[in-house]
């Protein structure tokens, strides 16, 4: 009985960062998609144009849509995933998590070596999503343990 | 009992999700090289304006009913946004049809580079050539006041410019600084209180109206449908 119980805990402790980490992004690409739809600059440390560069690049719609409106539905389902829990529940995490590593891999190649500006937001989104990864990845793993 | 479905073991079901995901990312990068569906490369812009009436600075028929005053700085990033994201559906919803004609406003304010850049474009402007240069321009538009605007960066969007006899836009804009044009705009621009750009002012048999805050493109649907009066 003993390890099915730290099982357990172990599953609620990823579950409750997990959602923290979604909440988070989805903070972060919520106020980016408001200002790319406000024709506002984000608010940016350092000299500040780095991250209105890179939000009006040609590189921050897909097909029209914000990349940041992206980033928003993909916290939403981290979000929703977390809420489901269970086995269909981690999966769908890792599903959403991997992509949005992958995407996001992407993204910060363009910000470094095609676009040549950084974004802040974009860099804190990029790393939440790889932690959200790491949750989603230990939360899978005992899910492989079953037969 | 797990042998008859493979979704059952979870090894297989992992493996599925990790595939998924790779031709999700990948799909999304391919996408994202689409760019936000502007006029695209220098191939892509002498077929976008093939078949458009361009006069100077203005895109379109003549006695197109309305006329859309695009307050403009080829620094401004908005400016490039809207170039690359709204601008297109423009010219394919209103411009080819005659019922919209364009005229860029040039405002140069951003600084040095700006009026560097503006001088160019109008050079092209001579040889009506204007408006696929300002594409380019936009298409290829770098960091504000980053010091982007050379001879050479102007010269090879020059060169990109289908139809632009290079040598004579080189004649054009050592003999001529556009130093009117230029301060024509700016007349302009006080007289109609536009001190933000982009600014998009609309004017048809209907009345006028001016767009200052730019959000969506259904903002400049329903204003070219109020001034043409439907």
């Amino acid at each position: 009985m003993a390890p099915n119980f730290q099982a357990k805990r172990r599953f609620s402790w990823l579950r409750l960062v997990l959602l923290a980490l979604a909440v988070l992004g989805g903070l972060i690409s919520g106020y980016l998609t408001w200002t790319h739809f406000a024709g506002l600059t984000p608010v940016c440390t350092g000299s500040g144009e780095g991250c209105q560069t890179v939000q009006s690049s040609r590189y921050a719609s897909l097909l029209g849509i914000p990349v940041a409106l992206l980033g928003l539905l993909a916290y939403g389902g981290l979000i929703f995933s977390t809420a489901l829990w269970r086995e269909t529940g981690i999966y769908l995490g890792f599903l959403i998590s991997l992509v949005g590593t992958l995407f996001s891999a992407y993204l910060t190649y363009l910000e470094l070596f095609v676009i040549g500006a950084l974004c802040q937001w974009c860099l804190a989104s990029a790393a939440i999503m790889v932690a959200a990864l790491i949750c989603a990845t230990l939360a899978t793993l005992p899910l492989l343990r079953r037969r | 009992m797990e042998k008859n479905s493979a979704l059952r073991s979870p090894r297989t079901l992992l493996a599925l999700l990790v595939t998924v995901a790779i031709v999700v990312a990948a799909l999304l990068v391919v996408l994202s090289q689409f760019g936000g569906g502007g006029g695209g490369s220098s191939e892509d812009v002498g077929e976008f304006y093939a078949g458009i009436a361009q006069d100077g600075t203005t895109l379109g028929e003549e006695d197109a009913p309305v006329t859309m005053y695009l307050y403009e700085d080829f620094q401004c990033p908005f400016c490039g946004q809207f170039d690359r994201e709204m601008f297109p559906d423009v010219v394919d919803d209103y411009v080819r049809d005659g019922e919209v004609k364009v005229v860029s406003e040039t405002m140069a304010f951003l600084g040095p580079d700006s009026v560097t850049a503006a001088r160019a474009a109008f050079a092209a402007g001579e040889q009506n050539r204007y408006w696929p240069y300002h594409t380019l321009l936009f298409e290829n538009q770098g960091e504000e006041n980053s010091g982007y605007v050379t001879d050479d960066f102007l010269r090879g969007l020059a060169e990109d410019t289908p139809g632009l006899d290079v040598h004579k836009w080189e004649d054009e804009r050592a003999g001529n600084s556009f130093t009117q044009e230029l301060g024509t705009v700016q007349a302009k621009a006080q007289a109609a209180g536009v001190n933000s750009t982009p600014t998009l002012i609309v004017k048809g048999p209907g009345g006028q109206v001016k767009i200052d805050v730019l959000k969506d493109y259904g903002q400049i649907t329903s204003a070219i449908d109020k001034v043409n009066g439907s």
